[in-house]
């Protein structure tokens, strides 16, 4: 001793790179993985993106809808129309909180119906409801009750706050929201199950590793952050495959959404729908993903690794 | 340094495969472990390197009664003992080198501090000249050789050694055995398992003999 080799060396020492993982990469079911944390990923991008929209959205209509109030005066026999016009334009801009009263034309009155009554159709003959549109310069401060109790000095008049259809808006994005929520939640129940499965089957094969690493005198916790490592690395991976395509995504779709519907008909679902712009926010939002997947993977990874380890041991 | 008393060992519910164990091993001292297959070689192997606790009796190492100590002082006694196995258990992905040294990485150890010490000890093993080799290119007996190399590079005072030439020949089994002996010089106390006879009564130390559960000791 010791046995003379004649063997030729491989590499000097002197010149050795980094030392090997000591769990290999291909030994953790890499790519399986990062396809399924992809799609959780880009699944929870595309339901935070639905909810921030429907949020933006929600919050756009309540405060546009919020801003403006109408009087309608009704036709009654013997009053002049013009006359309770004019009358409750005035009332409504002597309401402290109001920035703007105006009577709809007969014209743009006309126009109103038009979707239910068609074009063309000569109303001069019949009187119909006419409508004051009351701008308010601060919701909060408009004192609305005064502008109804003056109101009721013109005969036929009423007010419509919106109130009920604002409120109704608020419960459908509030439902809309919540279920986003829920779905998120779920989403990231599936995804914490999947990878506590592929961890579970990395360990087992890999249970050679894992002896020798133990019979070396390797503590759990060492064993535990090469594995967990690992994970992280898959983690990002499929977090950023992930966010990127939810981000393209909706990219897409607000060009889609863009070029297929036709200007005007676009500008009219802009209003109800909202942009498909996510806006610098729900970009953000959705970026945000993707480090949150990526430590959800390492912990995870971690716990049942531990929990693996702590049974073996 | 090793003691057992009254140590039985028994697989769940099943027989006892060891019954009533009481021995003392003194530090530095080289013993066969020997008994034919299934006498429950690999498991006294087990309970001393710690990896199985006894279902009844006290195993005492280093002085410290094995049953009273936590996960964390089981840890650090157990980086005091080197195992060897039959099967050389290499991480194939890892080369000679890293292999050798994964005892010391794994206590967190710069590979700056360790490299000399390694090289010199794969150069005294003769694998001064495969450092950089993987395990699928080794030889049975230079793959054996990274394994002892892996279990005395932390200066462990026991080494245990789990039938180590059963996949050399014997020529090389001999050398093997020789390379035991220059460690067991150095201070190192060893338990060698095997039921090679060629190898027993080629070397004269003392023989640990199992059957049937029960231990003996012959010179």
């Amino acid at each position: 001793m010791p046995i003379e080799l004649k063997l030729p060396r491989f590499a000097g020492i002197e010149n050795r790179e980094r030392a090997a993982a000591i769990v290999p990469e291909r030994s953790v079911a890499g790519r399986t993985l990062v396809l399924l944390i992809a799609i959780m990923t880009f699944l929870s991008g595309v339901t935070l993106g639905g909810v921030v929209l429907v949020q933006k959205s929600a919050i756009a209509w309540s405060s546009d809808v919020g801003r403006e109030m109408t009087i309608q005066i009704r036709p009654v026999e013997g009053e002049v129309m013009d006359s309770n016009l004019r009358t409750a334009v005035a009332l409504a801009e002597a309401t402290p909180g109001v920035a703007a009263a105006r009577a709809l034309t007969l014209e743009e009155s006309q126009k109103l119906l038009e979707p239910w009554l068609g074009a063309g159709l000569d109303l001069t003959a019949i009187d119909i409801p006419r409508l004051v549109v009351v701008q308010l310069a601060d919701p909060a401060e408009a004192d609305v009750e005064k502008l109804q109790r003056d109101l009721a000095a013109v005969k036929g008049a009423s007010l419509d706050t919106h109130a009920a259809w604002r409120q109704q808006l608020n419960v459908m994005a509030g439902t809309i929201v919540a279920s986003g929520l829920l779905v998120l939640t779920l989403i990231v129940v599936a995804t914490v199950l999947a990878i506590v499965f592929a961890t579970r089957g990395t360990m087992a094969s890999n249970r050679e590793i894992v002896d020798v690493l133990h019979f070396i005198g390797a503590s759990n916790n060492f064993i535990a952050g090469e594995f967990q490592g690992r994970f992280l690395t898959i983690g990002f991976r499929g977090g950023i495959f992930g966010g990127l395509a939810a981000l393209l995504f909706f990219l897409l779709v607000g060009v889609a959404a863009g070029s297929v519907v036709p200007q005007e008909a676009g500008q009219q679902l802009g209003i109800l729908f909202g942009r498909f712009a996510l806006g610098i926010d729900g970009m953000f939002g959705i970026l945000a993903v993707v480090p949150v997947i990526a430590a959800l993977t390492a912990i995870t990874s971690r716990m049942t690794v531990r929990r693996f380890l702590q049974k073996t041991s | 340094m090793i003691e057992f008393s009254n140590v039985g060992l028994r697989y769940g519910q099943g027989p006892e495969i060891l019954r009533d164990l009481n021995f003392r091993i003194e530090p530095g001292t080289f013993h066969f472990l020997t008994g034919p297959s299934g006498s429950g070689k690999t498991s006294l192997l087990k309970l001393l390197l710690l990896s199985l606790r006894p279902t009844r009796g006290r195993v005492t190492l280093f002085g410290k009664d094995t049953s009273a100590l936590d996960q964390d002082a089981l840890l650090q006694m157990r980086r005091h003992i080197g195992i060897v196995f039959q099967e050389f258990r290499l991480l194939d992905h890892l080369t000679t080198f890293e292999n050798v040294a994964l005892p010391l990485r794994v206590l967190g150890e710069p590979e700056a501090s360790y490299r000399a010490n390694v090289t010199e000890l794969l150069e005294w093993v003769g694998l001064g000249q495969r450092l950089d080799a993987l395990p699928a290119v080794l030889s049975g007996g230079e793959k054996q050789r990274a394994a002892i190399a892996r279990a005395v590079i932390g200066r462990p005072d026991i080494l245990l050694a789990d039938e180590p030439t059963g996949n050399v020949d014997p020529e090389l089994s001999l050398r093997l055995v020789r390379l035991f002996a220059e460690l067991n010089k150095m201070g190192t106390t060893i338990i060698l398992a095997t039921h090679e006879l060629p190898l027993l009564d080629a070397f004269p130390f003392p023989r640990m003999i199992l059957n049937e559960g029960e231990i003996v000791f012959a010179d």
